[in-house]
């Protein structure tokens, strides 16, 4: 199955998210100086995977390997290669501390837009 | 493109809730592509700005996900119709820009004057400045660099204050010296200009 053109943009747009994966691995490439292919050949997965990780969302330390472990087997990824690039990561010290308020401070659009949702055709479908 | 039954929808945006750790791609798998769909047909957007727009607003709600109130309308279209505001806004500030683009551009245009024209200036400039100065019509050093600035075309006030030595002072008293002086010297320039004009004959014996 061929990729989506957006998974490209969405990849890419990831790193700007802390609760995601693409934010671990963009801090990772950066420290690292390695490339997306050299990340991917390191987790063991094509290029195309590793953009399909970068939009999930980074384990939570009270499920930390149930969640590495649900990843890494929709994604056919060895869960302790990946949970050795987060954990390098977070000893570099260079993930933000996890908070729940992380969405404090979001666009507001969505707001918006929810206020005229209602009156609009789409919302018929 | 067929939106998820509404029973898959409430599931997906329970599991969004929970912070499942793969959901967020099925949620770009669920939505992007309608998304994108109706922004690149409905608002004509090209599939670049309809994919990023797309990707942005699902990222928006996937950070916070309960700002989105499942009781008001289905999840599709939710994302979708704060997809079109979003490309509505870009597309807004896009215009916007390119006005001020325009506007700049025009001002430039009319500030600016072709390489052709700067030459014809200046040798116009040095032949009045010639005559000017074959009659002594100028006095001062400062007048005379005045209105050789003054013929090749300088507008700006503060070139002229500077050739007319003009000290520091308060911006508008400034303006009104410039002003001032620049009146004296134009005034001269047009007797002098009448004067050539009344001795048309003689000055091209001059000349010869």
């Amino acid at each position: 199955m061929t990729n989506p053109k957006w998974l490209a943009v969405a990849a890419r747009s990831s790193g700007q998210h802390d609760w995601t994966l693409g934010y671990v691995f963009e801090q990772y490439r950066k420290y690292e100086n390695k490339s997306a292919e050299a990340l991917a050949e390191e987790l063991g997965c094509s290029p195309d995977t590793l953009a399909w990780l970068s939009l999930c969302r980074r384990p939570s330390e009270e499920h930390f390997a149930e969640h590495l472990e649900e990843i890494g087997k929709r994604f056919e990824v060895e869960p302790h290669r990946l949970a050795a690039v987060i954990r390098h990561v977070e000893f570099l010290d260079v993930l933000p501390e996890r908070r729940d308020a992380e969405e404090e401070g979001e666009e507001s659009f969505l707001l918006a837009a929810r206020d005229h949702t209602d009156e609009d055709d789409e919302t018929n479908s | 493109m067929s939106q998820p039954p509404p029973t898959d929808e409430k599931l997906l945006h329970e599991r969004v809730l929970r912070k499942d750790p793969v959901v967020s791609t099925e949620v770009f798998k669920t939505y992007v592509d309608q998304i994108v769909d109706v922004l690149t047909k409905h608002l004509g957007c090209d599939e670049d700005d309809a994919n990023q727009c797309a990707v942005d607003v699902v990222f928006s709600y996937l950070t916070n996900p309960k700002r989105y109130d499942p009781g008001k309308g289905r999840l599709g279209a939710y994302l979708t119709q704060a997809a079109k505001y979003r490309a509505l806004d870009k597309r807004r500030a896009a215009d916007a820009r390119e006005r001020r683009n325009q506007k700049y551009g025009s001002d430039v245009e009319r500030r600016a004057t072709s390489p052709k024209e700067v030459v014809e200036n200046s040798v116009e400039a040095k032949r009045i400045m010639e005559r000017l100065e074959k009659r002594q019509v100028l006095k001062s050093e400062r007048d005379r660099k005045a209105v050789r600035r003054i013929l090749m075309g300088e507008g700006s006030t503060k070139r002229l204050a500077e050739e007319l030595e003009l000290g520091p002072l308060p911006r508008d008293e400034l303006k009104r010296e410039v002003k001032r002086h620049r009146d004296r010297l134009m005034k001269l320039l047009e007797r002098f200009g009448q004067s050539l004009e009344r001795g048309g004959k003689e000055e091209s014996d001059d000349e010869s």
